[in-house]
């Protein structure tokens, strides 16, 4: 093993994946060993409908960078539901917005389960937007 | 399920089970390091590894674990859940305990597979210790069971219809078949000999209806509707209308006297007449485990002066020319129709149907059928087989945009036409046909007017005596069952499947399936496909006296809702969140309650909740909450 | 003699792509214990080798997989994959099917699929699975959401280096594995046998396979697929991306020239799909699709066919007559113009001939069922229970039974499974009385 540096500390970045799409789509990048950032977290989910708004702020405030929800667009199993999210993702930005949080910090996007480009542009992306604007600081701006 | 049973959780015996994926996992990720830092992750109790944990060894190191009380909450990391979830929790339930207290860490796609060294570690340390936050959280559930009525009710006594109580009824399932018209064998008793194969639309009709009326486990109501509605699949509860004035019943007794046909026989272009209706009006209702649906399909009513129709009664539908042909009893070689010589005939394809939006014009109600009716260039071919081989001086003219003679024995009938000297003009949809009088000194009563593509391109016009418009499908009228069931409906105004491959026959309403054209135009033989298919999902449903369901449903803390309502709004499923009265602690309040068997547990509700009352089972947003906890946390990987 | 050993079940499913699969899904799900026998090392079928499909444009595996892994884990549905089927014959009341299972050269039961052995093979392959486009190993996993993932080794191309067995972390790799036979006894069976694709090599004026750039319909489906093989659509012979894209209709359907007059289905429906997705990945590329009807019939199909007219993709009428090579790689292609006249010649960068579907098993010598005049198992009563066929207790879904579009092949299974259900009533309601 190779000894621990003092890297600096990387902004972490969580990824909430639908179970029917995203995640099995993240686990299709891992089967042809693509290579990504390590700073990525993918949480399973049923339906991303399930997070309120203060989840999402609660997150940044926590300390997480960025968060990509990957949901399964219009092939949503849970009919009405990725309207409903696409809507509660626009009210999370408005009040990001309210706390000087940049909404770049929150990406909302469909992935499919062999979508392995699709998934590393994203991971790729959030890293540029988490790299360029540093930890969230609420209330202070970022 | 009772949702006041408080299930004890003992939040400090965790058992966290590494994988090394013989190297797969253990080349990138310094497995052991993970298992130490897992050992002093609060609540864990024990932490171990195994060269492959979904061995048998390894299996079972957890289960005995789990007989010795030594754990009480799962946590196995190593590859992607879909692979090896359901082995470890089938080993939890073999070791008696509830196979939903486990979670599952991911270290292998989404670990070892992408990251190297030293990250990859603390990566998977940190999903190793989300995991265990989200253990401690987790409580035994049970799979919601909900007794079945073995008993099916089918709506529609058109072949689908037939097909599917015939199928049921084999399987051993009580059936009620419920027919609006006093005849069985819908719309098929519209045809005569039937393409390809040259079965007789009686024969067809006779069989399966015979079937039917002799099996003793259907019972066939004709002149009857579904008037009202309620409950959920296994327990649906249906009210029945049987109607006596029926206002062609009269029409059909006059039809069965000339005829010299008695009830219980098929009578031509009207179907099987099994009894006549009911003396009175009659009321009763049907309490039964699944409905399927097959109310089929109307043929397309062209509007006035569509191609002349209505206007030149020289333009009739191809189901007329059916009918004619088959009640025409005058010999000769040349077809005769009310006692007029049809020396040249047209048959225009594509009428109500293929429409499309800025070509065609809407009809009065706004709708547009932009959809192809599948069956009637086969129809249409074998019609006019039958006419060039039954009279010869008849000349048949097609009038095509593309001819889809896609099945099996089609594209023979085509051929046969083109050997039969059918004459095929082919148009473009924005140069549609036009039918007029003819005002030619010759006693050609018609002519129509096309641009054919076959000749370049050139104008043609074509002398005839008939003009036969091949109407196609449009979905029967079923507006009622639409609202009082919450039936969705296509944009082609067919009823709408969940999903056409994935659950082609089954609708969003639980226990309510699809069979034949009420879902799209279809032939006969495709029809009867889509009866057994859904017929067989009902029986699938019904296979074992009972229903279950994952427990992953909404639940409601009683005492933190305040009964705002705002999650049975946000509910996409309608009928799985209700406010209903109740009384707590001795007082009269309003609160949101589930209805588990309608709920989707999507989370919808959830999110929208100001009290944090509603959550879902096995998937709460206090284990998410506790999930993102650690990962923020650099105490796991110090 | 070693005696084979005979495994019971209540029925038998021919074939684990998407029909069989939803045939078998349809019996278990009532109870019934079923087996799948199939050919490939994997189950899925055509499907899954699929990019996306239409009308929806869902993509394929993430509507395959789950039937897939919802059969794998059924409790009731045992799958038997890279087996070979002798003989399937009457016994009486039960059916005997003959089976031989294929050495994989690697042990199934220890293998984790965790590849190892499939990096260290140095052996690079042609891999079929990708259209010929990519290469595969010797020994390998055929395609990443394969069930099983088990390995298996291609002898043919193995140069027994024992690098694999050398890696292989939990000793499965068996060079001495045998075929093993096996019997499978069961009251009722359904063959969801499938199609393949006519062979190019039957038609002459359409060069025989022989020229390049020149792309079965299913070489296109990997180009197009999002784990394919180039990550992006290419012409295979210079690797240009191509401006100009021709789809040929009926190339091996409604052709008695290659003895195939039956129109295939789905070949106008899979080459407008195509062209909508080339458009999506290639913007500016144009397509032209030569045709003689354009067969959009099931439901959702004609709009997605004015859709892809809408889309700026030219659909042609014509029965194209010939192609050969062009220049610089590109393919000319000779058609009758329908609007001018005359033969008019054509030159495209790349051509994808929309092939037709032919039987994929045929019945001769293994099983007394009969096959129709074009080559597909009959059915006895096509109208009102079109699974039949014209051996008792045995019921056929999906393309065994002639040119089938997935949506009218999980259609067909389900209703084939029924037959199969109120078989295995009947019958057992015989034996109890």
């Amino acid at each position: 093993m190779a000894t621990r540096d003092n890297h600096v500390r990387e902004g972490k970045i969580l990824i909430l994946a639908t179970e029917t799409c995203a995640y099995p789509g993240a686990d299709s990048v891992g089967q042809a060993h693509s290579s990504y950032a390590a700073n990525t977290y993918i949480l399973r989910v049923r339906s991303p409908v399930l997070f309120p708004e203060q989840f999402y702020l609660d997150c940044f405030k926590k300390g997480i960078s960025g968060i990509i929800i990957m949901s399964c667009g219009e092939e949503c199993p849970y009919e009405g539901a990725y309207k409903a999210l696409a809507k509660r993702v626009d009210r999370t930005y408005q009040l990001m917005k309210a706390q000087n949080l940049e909404i770049r910090r929150l990406r909302l996007t469909a992935i499919c389960t062999v979508c392995n480009r699709a998934f590393l542009n994203e991971v790729n992306q959030m890293n540029e937007v988490v790299r360029e604007l540093g930890p969230p600081a609420i209330g202070h701006g970022a | 399920m009772s949702s006041e049973t408080k299930i004890e959780t003992n939040p400090e015996k965790i058992g966290v089970y590494i994988c090394y994926c013989g190297g797969n996992i253990s080349d990138h990720v310094d497995v052991e390091a993970v298992r130490d830092r897992a050992e002093k992750i609060p609540g864990v109790s024990v932490a171990r590894t195994n060269m492959f944990m979904c061995s048998d060894p390894g299996q079972e190191l957890i289960m005995e674990d789990l007989r010795d009380g030594v754990v009480d909450r799962v946590v196995v990391a190593s590859c992607a859940p879909s692979l090896h979830e359901m082995t470890f929790r089938s080993a939890i339930y073999r070791a008696g305990k509830n196979p939903y207290i486990y979670e599952h860490a991911n270290i292998r796609e989404h670990v070892s597979w992408v990251h190297h060294g030293e990250k990859a570690t603390d990566k998977a340390t940190l999903l190793v210790a989300a995991a265990t936050a989200k253990a401690g959280l987790l409580k035994p559930l049970e799979p919601i069971r909900m007794e079945a009525r073995r008993h099916a009710t089918v709506i529609g006594g058109g072949v689908a219809g037939l097909r599917a109580a015939k199928d049921l009824a084999d399987r051993g399932i009580d059936v009620v078949l419920i027919e609006k018209s006093p005849f069985l064998g819908g719309q098929t008793a519209q045809l005569d000999r039937i393409a390809p194969t040259g079965d007789r639309a009686a024969d067809l009709i006779s069989d399966l209806a015979g079937q039917v009326l002799q099996d003793d486990s259907i019972a066939v109501h004709t002149c009857a509707s579904v008037e009202k509605f309620e409950g959920y699949v296994g327990n649906f509860k249906l009210g029945v209308k049987k109607q006596s004035a029926q206002t062609n019943a009269q029409q059909i007794l006059a039809q069965l006297k000339p005829s010299g046909k008695k009830p219980g026989e098929f009578i031509p272009f009207a179907g099987l007449y099994p009894w006549p209706p009911p003396a009175s009006d009659e009321k009763f209702s049907v309490e039964t485990g699944v409905i399927v649906l097959a109310t089929g399909f109307k043929s397309y009513a062209p509007y006035h002066g569509e191609y002349g129709y209505g206007e030149l009664k020289e333009v009739i539908t191809l189901p007329k020319l059916i009918r004619i042909l088959a009640e025409n009893n005058t010999a000769g070689s040349c077809l005769k129709i009310d006692g007029r010589n049809i020396r040249h005939l047209a048959m225009i394809h594509c009428v109500g149907s293929r429409k499309i939006p800025g070509v065609h014009p809407e009809d009065e109600s706004g709708n547009l059928n932009e959809y192809c009716s599948r069956t009637c260039c086969s129809a249409t071919l074998n019609t006019a087989n039958i006419i060039r081989e039954t009279y010869p001086e008849t000349q048949v003219f097609e009038f095509y945009r593309d001819i889809r003679t896609y099945g099996r024995g089609q594209e023979e009938l085509y051929e046969q036409a083109s050997r039969n000297k059918v004459i095929f003009l082919r148009f473009e949809a924005q140069d549609s046909p036009e039918v007029s009088k003819n005002s030619d000194s010759d006693d050609f009563p018609l002519r129509v007017k096309v641009r054919d593509a076959l000749t370049f391109g050139e104008d043609v016009e074509a002398p005839v005596d008939l003009v036969v418009l091949v109407t196609g499908m449009e979905p029967n009228n079923v507006s009622e069952l639409v609202d009082m069931m919450k039936i969705p409906v296509g944009a082609d105004r067919f009823l709408l499947e969940i999903h056409p491959k994935l659950r082609p026959v089954e609708l969003s309403v639980a226990g309510i399936l699809l069979a034949g054209t009420c879902q799209a135009p279809m032939d006969i033989g495709e029809t009867c496909t889509g009866a057994s298919a859904g017929a067989v999902k009902a029986a699938a449903l019904l296979a074992r006296g009972y229903v279950e369901l994952d427990p992953f449903v909404a639940e409601v803390d009683l005492h933190t809702c305040n009964g705002t309502g705002a999650c049975v709004e946000a509910c996409l499923n309608e009928g799985a969140l209700n406010l209903v009265e109740m009384k707590i602690d001795g007082k009269k309040v309003k609160r949101a309650q589930v209805a588990p068997a309608f709920c989707l547990g999507c989370g919808a509700c959830v999110a929208v909740c100001p009290e944090n009352a509603i959550d879902i089972n096995g998937w709460t947003l206090k284990q998410y909450e506790a999930m993102v906890d650690m990962i923020v946390s650099d105490d796991v990987v110090a | 003699m070693d005696s084979v050993q005979k495994l019971y079940f209540d029925a038998l499913v021919i074939g684990g792509g998407i029909a069989g699969l939803q045939a078998a899904l349809d019996l278990a799900d009532q109870d019934f214990k079923v087996a799948v026998v199939e050919r490939d090392t994997s189950i899925g079928g055509k499907m899954i080798r699929l990019s996306k499909v239409f009308p929806t444009l869902d993509c394929s595996s993430c509507i395959t997989t789950p039937k897939m892994a919802a059969a794998a884990h059924h409790d009731n549905i045992t799958i038997f994959t890279y087996c070979k089927l002798n003989s399937l014959d009457r016994n009486g009341k039960d059916l005997t099917a003959s089976v031989t299972q294929h050495p994989r050269y690697v042990d199934p039961d220890n293998c984790i699929g965790c590849r190892q052995c499939e990096y260290s093979c140095p052996i690079y392959v042609a891999d079929e699975e990708e259209g010929g486009f990519s290469a595969r190993k010797a020994i390998y996993i055929p395609f990443s959401n394969a069930i099983p993932q088990i390995a298996s080794m291609d002898v043919e191309n193995c140069i027994l280096c024992g690098k694999c067995q050398k890696v292989c972390p939990t000793a499965a790799i068996d060079y001495f594995q045998k075929p093993e036979d096996f019997i499978i006894s069961a009251k009722t069976a359904i063959l969801a046998t499938g199609f393949e694709l006519t062979p190019l090599e039957n038609k002459q004026q359409y060069g025989s396979g022989k020229i390049p750039n020149v792309i079965t319909s299913l070489q296109a489906e990997r180009l197009l697929a999002p784990h394919g093989p180039y990550n992006r659509v290419l012409r295979p012979s210079d690797g240009m991306e191509p401006d100009s894209i021709a789809y040929i209709q009926c190339a091996g359907s409604r052709d008695k020239s290659m003895g195939i007059s039956y129109c295939s289905r789905v070949c106008c429906m899979y080459a407008i799909k195509q062209a909508m997705l080339l458009s999506g990945s290639l913007p500016l590329v144009d397509i032209t699709i030569y045709y003689m009807d354009i067969r959009a019939f099931g439901k959702g199909y004609e709009q997605f066919y004015q859709n892809a007219k809408a889309m700026g993709i030219e659909f042609v009428k014509g029965k194209v007559a010939a192609i050969d090579e062009g220049e610089n790689g590109s393919v000319a292609l000779h058609y009758e113009d329908q609007y001018r006249g005359g033969v008019v010649t054509k030159n495209h960068d790349l051509v994808v001939l929309s092939l037709g579907m032919i039987p994929d098993w045929k019945p001769e010598g293994i099983c007394p069922i009969s096959a129709a005049s074009d080559g597909f198992i009959q059915t006895v009563r096509p109208k009102i229970a079109p699974t039949r066929t014209d051996m008792k207790g045995v019921f056929v879904a999906g393309a065994a039974a002639g040119p089938k579009d997935i949506v009218d092949s999980i259609a067909e299974a389900g209703a084939a499974a029924m037959e199969a259900a109120k078989y295995l009533v009947e019958i057992n309601r015989d034996r109890a009385a």
